[in-house]
């Protein structure tokens, strides 16, 4: 049963490296590029998998409870988070699959997130992570707060996300080039053809829906994780503590991988591919931030921003905004800060030229 | 004109942030091309050429995981 993790890790891992799925660059490209598409391609996923998950609910079928909501632990942690995976180049899941995809760099981040997330969970760290874990606000669910029922909160997102997505469809396009097709029908369309960044989505959040109850039926209670089943995956290396470690979960990330490398080898996208060193120790760094943000969060893009969004709490919500405005603020440090600097350097030098 | 650009290495999304650089300082129909291996940017370059109004005259993978893209300044 735990064996289904693999399969629906796989299929994510399948759909974002050839939906070219990347919610940090999609963060980052908000603010960079004033491009929102991907993130309203996360809306999408969230809004089905939140209608899914919830009619589940309704059906008895799994069971879902939000409990109380650590707020300070959860807005550091996603900033701090949002900071690190720009420096990584991927979020978590991101940084898995880019991994399928033969970019070491990644692996050095995975390796970096993995072990500080451990350190985190059951290591020397433990005290630094429940920390802040006393200030929590009692109601993490939405609807609790207001007392009331969680649909009019989904029906709200729905019409949003639709408001969005019909205006984003019927805005005037460019035709973007694209390379000459080389192959023919399913093999076109599954290894070849570029996919609209929304109907990625669409599969993405029926994955995510798909995991309550292959993960429920294994007795994990929740949807999409990275963060504490990547930390697992360490955590059994070194204990050999199959029973504590080994899960639906840890399947699941690995599926991610093996998914991913499916996907890049059919389309010809896999080589390994080796940073310089300064990539290097910034995907380290990375993928240390991402570690530690997204245990302190209690989630990362996908636990916090995809799946507790879409069970309507505020730590998914709240982690969202506070995930952007780190990926915001480490893009202004990384990306626009040099270029303007070294075009102020520039333009210094052609007037002391011509002076 | 014709101008190189090698990112191959470099990793999304700096590919495009140097395309952008680099086609700064080209002449009007001079053409820049970019040889990379950040499968992101097999998305992202020929977006932003299209969406900028300059021309992609030449787009093909070269080996796997590794493209060429030439880019006309409008």
């Amino acid at each position: 049963m735990i064996l289904t993790g693999l399969l629906c890790g796989a299929l994510l891992g399948f759909v974002m490296q050839r939906g070219r799925f990347c919610l940090t660059g999609g963060f980052r490209d908000m603010y960079l590029t004033k491009d929102n598409r991907m993130f309203y391609a996360l809306l999408i996923a969230i809004s089905i998998q939140s209608v899914g998950v919830y009619a589940l609910i309704q059906m008895d079928l799994i069971k879902f409870s939000a409990g109380a909501f650590p707020w300070v632990s959860t807005i550091i942690g996603s900033f701090v988070f949002g900071i690190g995976i720009i420096l990584a180049g991927g979020c978590a899941t991101g940084t898995w699959y880019r991994a399928g995809e033969g970019l070491i760099g990644s692996w050095i981040a995975l390796f970096g997130y993995m072990a500080m997330a451990a350190m985190m969970k059951t290591g020397a760290l433990v005290p630094v992570n429940n920390s802040l874990k006393d200030y929590t606000a009692p109601h993490n669910s939405i609807a609790d707060t207001f007392g009331i029922s969680v649909w009019p909160f989904i029906a709200l997102l729905v019409i949003i996300t639709l408001w969005v997505v019909i205006r984003t469809l019927r805005k005037p396009k460019v035709a973007i080039p694209s390379m000459k097709a080389k192959r023919k029908g399913l093999n076109h369309l599954l290894f070849e053809k570029r996919w609209h960044p929304f109907f990625t989505a669409v599969l993405v959040g029926l994955v995510a829906l798909l995991a309550w109850p292959l993960s429920e039926a294994t007795g994990r209670n929740s949807g999409l994780g990275i963060t504490t089943p990547s930390a697992n995956i360490l955590q059994y290396l070194v204990t050999g503590d199959d029973d504590k470690f080994i899960n639906w979960g840890v399947f699941l990330v690995l599926g991610i991988f093996l998914g991913s490398f499916i996907a890049a080898k059919g389309s010809r996208e896999f080589r390994f591919r080796a940073p310089d060193a300064k990539t290097a120790v910034s995907s380290f760094i990375g993928g240390i931030l991402m570690g530690f943000g997204a245990s302190w969060a209690g989630g990362c893009s996908i636990g916090n921003g995809l799946v507790m969004t879409a069970m309507m709490t505020w730590q998914g919500w709240v982690s969202l905004v506070f995930m952007i405005l780190g990926t915001w603020t480490a893009s202004y440090f990384v990306f626009v800060r040099p270029r303007t600097k070294a075009k102020r350097q520039a333009s210094a030098a052609t007037a002391a030229a011509t002076a | 004109m014709q101008k190189k650009l090698a990112v191959v290495g470099m990793v999304c999304p700096f590919p495009l942030i140097e395309a952008k650089q680099e086609m700064e300082t080209l002449q009007s129909g001079d053409e820049l091309v970019i040889d990379f291996d950040c499968t992101q940017a097999t998305e992202a370059i020929p977006r932003w050429a299209a969406e900028a109004g300059h021309s992609v005259t030449n787009f093909e993978q070269i080996d796997d995981a590794s493209w060429t893209i030439t880019v006309q300044k409008k």
